[in-house]
């Protein structure tokens, strides 16, 4: 009954990772340099999950860890103002500066969806919880 | 992922520890006390454990709330188990103490 606990747990952070995901692109909406100050606009994370062998049951429940943090690689969305400091110079898209393409309505999906998972986790803990509890009546 | 096995009788094992009744328990009074001795063991570094969670959260280290609040609930639950096998030995203490030689 711990272990299905442990599970619910591995079960939350992973769900915690995702919505950092999520907060990340939305900070990030607008960022037209990226970590390393180059003139890289952001690309979007999405974060990938795997079932977890070392939190496992004996019977098989497995729990879930983060098993990657995918970078997108989509094309940026060009905007033409030709006296930014960072507008491309040349070729076909001379005078456009170009910006992340983090699609809000995306984002905002995952993050419900990220926390009706963590709400339904928090549900799985309280049973497993409330079960422990109605055990421990057996000796009372 | 791999299904969840359906959980069948055969997967139930006996439990090695728990000797039938009836049957002759040679060194139960041993392993009864170690076993008693790594189970307060247990609870004791369960509690470290949630203690040490806890602390690295107040000082914003690298500690997941839920990760936390788990690990205070399962030393919680813990200790709770202990201390029912506690009471029910007391009990049973106490009901050996009564009887009238």
């Amino acid at each position: 009954m711990i272990r299905a606990m442990d599970i619910s747990t591995s079960a939350l952070v992973a769900q915690r990772v995702r919505l950092d995901a999520v907060s990340s692109n939305l900070a990030n909406m607008s960022s037209i340099r990226d970590e390393q100050g180059r003139a890289k606009p952001y690309q979007a994370r999405y974060v990938v999950f795997q079932a977890d062998d070392s939190v496992a049951t004996p019977h098989g429940a497995r729990g879930v860890k983060v098993a990657s943090v995918e970078t997108e690689t989509v094309e940026p969305n060009y905007r033409y103002q030709p006296g930014h400091p960072l507008a491309i110079q040349d070729g076909q898209w001379k005078g456009y500066v170009a910006y992340p393409r983090v699609n809000m309505t995306t984002e905002f999906v995952d993050a419900i969806e990220a926390t009706r998972a963590y709400e339904a986790n928090v549900g799985v803990l309280e049973v497993s919880r409330n079960m422990s509890a109605a055990t421990l009546r057996i000796l009372g | 992922m791999t299904p969840i096995l359906p959980i069948g009788i055969e997967a139930r094992t006996p439990l090695a520890g728990i000797a039938k009744p009836g049957a002759p328990a040679a060194d139960a009074a041993r392993s009864f006390q170690s076993f008693l001795l790594e189970s307060i063991d247990h609870v004791n570094s369960m509690q470290a454990d949630a203690n040490r969670a806890v602390e690295q959260l107040a000082i914003g280290g690298d500690t997941d709330m839920a990760e936390a609040l788990t690990s205070i609930q399962k030393a919680d639950l813990a200790f709770r188990m202990m201390l029912q096998v506690r009471n029910k030995l007391v009990q049973a203490y106490q009901e050996i103490n009564q009887i009238r030689i």
